[in-house]
């Protein structure tokens, strides 16, 4: 619990911070100091976990955290301090209001700690909101950028439209089982009805939405191009890490019971998903944009783990988030210096400057899921997940293989035009120590990641 | 399966009233009847004149913080039942309430005079 | 009266919602839809509970609400910077995002 209130809290400081403090770096110092704290609050939790101590049930019963969630958080605390490490920046480039920002991220923050930690579907849909209500603010934050102001109205609608879906399956679902706790749901005979069916597939489109799989995908490219780059970043990592936590602790745990029901309809998703992202990622001609795709692409490998119903899935979810988190903020990180977001900007990187192309080249093996990078073991892990539950999903499988054969495509794509083409790309923005230092330590975290997964799993109790 | 059912009528029957209000509704678009009606007076000028956006700023935070009140309803009826710990609890709502509020004052977003 | 009245009250409700954000390009009326959606679930959380007699779905029903208005000053105040810049509120604008 003292993660949640930290991060609650420090969001409130940052607020007030940003009444008294004028100079902006001053905030980007403060928001990676608490940054730190709050990342240490979170080590200090996980070691009483380690230490064999049994988490209690908060606010009667509606919280419980588990090795499994606090280890999740603790990674997604410090990979929000490696995103502003790298990105802090750009992040008081954006508006005037820098330490409102921050105090967003830290919001945001405390819902993923909410999202991962959730045994009552009131905090499930507390989570959601609290993560999703600060990122229709941050897509707008460029407020003399018309696209900005566009992609968050437009996240605005659908975002509050998936809300609306997710309660109206929630109410289904306390309908058909008479309780929001999580822990007592037991799906019979008499209650696996057409109410209580409905109430999960709506829960199902809803988080869906939110994680943006296909057919409900269409907002992702816009919102995430139009939003500005620094909070696209989080938006596609941290944020849907969380959510995909949340969609993996409800479909495996809760409603694992009757995966007959809903596997069906989760795998057409999934191959959709991976269908539409990976296939239009190909046609586009900003990298932006080609990274917006992209995430739909991870998503649906993502889902995999949501599909297998089993403990690897739980692993799997642990590497991928952190794999394709540190690789995406990394390479949207790259992507910020330079001027020209389209593959032409790119052109001539590697002679210019070769640690920001090679460092580059690093996050989009890892996303190609290139063996000794966290990429590969991160798919690694989903797909075996699903070939444990059978040989069912078999087809499956090797139409993600397939799809993860096209996804280089887009990647190489960037790596032709900052090795084998010749260009003078112009740089947005200084490239200093410390970035060249932050970029290195993330390409090196992916590489650790590829040698030995087994470091991220240590902390898993069972 | 009733509930399917119902699922199945309640999206018909929206349908069906639409396309029928949209079918059999007389349709005569005179200009007496696309004027606003404004008890009877004759309406003066366009009402979508810019407004400040000080009262929309207020108009907002009145929502939020008149909204925030209804905790207080479930809070009132069992304060008896929630003893000292449901108090500091409620006190700490009220804390965070005041941040939001000093936040604003701070900010300057009920200032009338510039 | 039987519980099934208000799932079908609510349940059109919420399709009525449904097809109010599907269909209408006022951003403005959108939105409106989408409060209606959020209503009809107030409905049904407030009937059920009295049907199980139970209280906790009416906290619930509180949470909606306090949410729901924290999304309609985020909302408005975007729909209201929105209309500052292209003087409209309609979301076919929107489509010009896509190039």
């Amino acid at each position: 619990m003292k993660p949640l209130i930290a991060s609650a809290v420090f969001g409130v400081i940052m607020m007030f911070a940003a009444l008294s403090v004028k100079e902006k770096k001053t905030f980007t110092l403060l928001a990676t100091l608490l940054l730190v704290l709050l990342t240490g609050v979170n080590i200090y939790e996980l070691m009483h976990i380690m230490n064999g101590e049994i988490p209690e049930a908060l606010f009667n019963g509606m919280l419980k955290y588990g090795s499994f969630s606090i280890w999740f958080n603790t990674l997604m605390t410090g990979i929000a301090l490696l995103y502003v490490l790298l990105c802090g920046k750009h992040i008081e480039k954006v508006g005037q209001h820098t330490g409102e920002y921050y105090g967003l991220i830290f919001f945001i923050l405390c819902g993923a700690n909410l999202l991962s930690g959730y045994n009552n579907l009131l905090i499930l849909f507390l989570g959601i909101e609290i993560i999703s209500i600060p990122q229709y603010i941050l897509a707008g934050s460029d407020k003399r950028n018309l696209k900005s102001s566009e992609a968050s109205l437009k996240y605005f609608l659908m975002g509050a439209f998936s809300t609306g879906i997710l309660l109206m399956g929630i109410a289904l679902l306390y309908g058909a089982m008479h309780t929001f706790d999580v822990s007592q749901f037991n799906f019979m005979e008499h209650n696996v009805d057409a109410m209580s069916l409905g109430g999960i597939f709506f829960i199902m489109v809803a988080l869906g939405f939110k994680v943006s799989a296909a057919p409900m995908h269409f907002w992702t490219p816009d919102v995430y191009d139009g939003a500005p780059t620094p909070f696209t970043a989080i938006m596609a990592t941290i944020v849907k890490a969380a959510i995909f936590v949340a969609f993996l602790r409800l479909f495996s745990e809760t409603f694992g019971g009757i995966s007959q029901h809903w596997t069906l309809v989760l795998s057409i998703v999934t191959a959709l998903t991976l269908f539409v992202g990976n296939i239009t990622a190909v046609f586009q001609q900003s990298v932006k944009r080609m990274l917006a795709y992209s995430s739909i692409a991870q998503a649906g490998f993502m889902l995999f783990a949501v599909l297998a119903v089993n403990a690897t899935g739980f692993k799997g979810i642990i590497i991928y988030a952190v794999a394709y988190s540190v690789a995406t903020i990394g390479m949207f990180a790259v992507l910020m210096k330079l001027k020209d977001y389209t593959y032409d900007g790119f052109n001539g990187l590697g002679r210019k400057h070769p640690l920001l192309a090679f460092t580059a080249t690093i996050f989009l093996l890892s996303l190609a899921g290139i063996p000794l990078t966290g990429g590969f073991f991160a798919k690694y892990f989903v797909l075996t997940a699903v070939m444990e539950q059978g040989t069912g999903m078999m087809w499956l499988v090797i139409f993600a293989l397939l799809m993860a054969a096209i996804s280089a495509y887009y990647y190489f794509k960037v790596l032709m035009a900052m090795y084998f083409k010749k260009g003078e790309p112009e740089l947005a923005i200084e490239v200093t120590t410390g970035d060249r230092f932050f970029l290195g330590l993330a390409a090196a975290a992916i590489i650790v990641i590829g040698v030995a997964p087994d470091i991220l799993l240590a902390w898993l109790k069972n | 399966m009733p509930v399917a059912v119902q699922l199945l009528i309640a999206i018909g029957f929206v349908a069906i009233m639409m396309i029928a209000s949209h079918l059999l509704g007389p349709k005569r678009r005179t200009s007496d009847k696309l004027i606003n009606f404004e008890s009877g007076i004759p309406s003066i000028g366009n009402a979508r004149q810019p407004m400040a956006v000080k009262y929309f700023l207020v108009a907002i935070l009145f929502v939020l913080f008149d909204v925030e009140v209804i905790f207080f309803y479930p809070y009132a009826v069992n304060f008896r039942a929630l003893g000292t710990e449901g108090f500091y609890a409620v006190l700490m709502f009220v804390a965070f309430f005041f941040c939001g509020f000093f936040y604003i004052i701070k900010k300057g977003a009920l200032k009338w005079e510039d | 009266m039987p519980i099934q009245h208000y799932l079908f009250l609510s349940l059109a409700l919420f399709s009525i919602g449904v097809m109010g954000v599907l269909m209408r390009r006022n951003a403005i009326i959108v939105f409106m839809c989408i409060e209606l959606m959020l209503n009809a679930v107030n409905l049904l959380m407030v009937a059920f509970s009295k049907m199980m007699g139970t209280a906790d779905a009416q906290v619930f029903v509180f949470f909606i609400m306090v949410v729901a208005a924290a999304e309609v000053a985020v909302g408005l105040a975007i729909i209201v910077m929105m209309y500052r810049k292209v003087h409209s509120v309609d979301i076919n604008i929107l489509n010009r995002l896509k190039h």
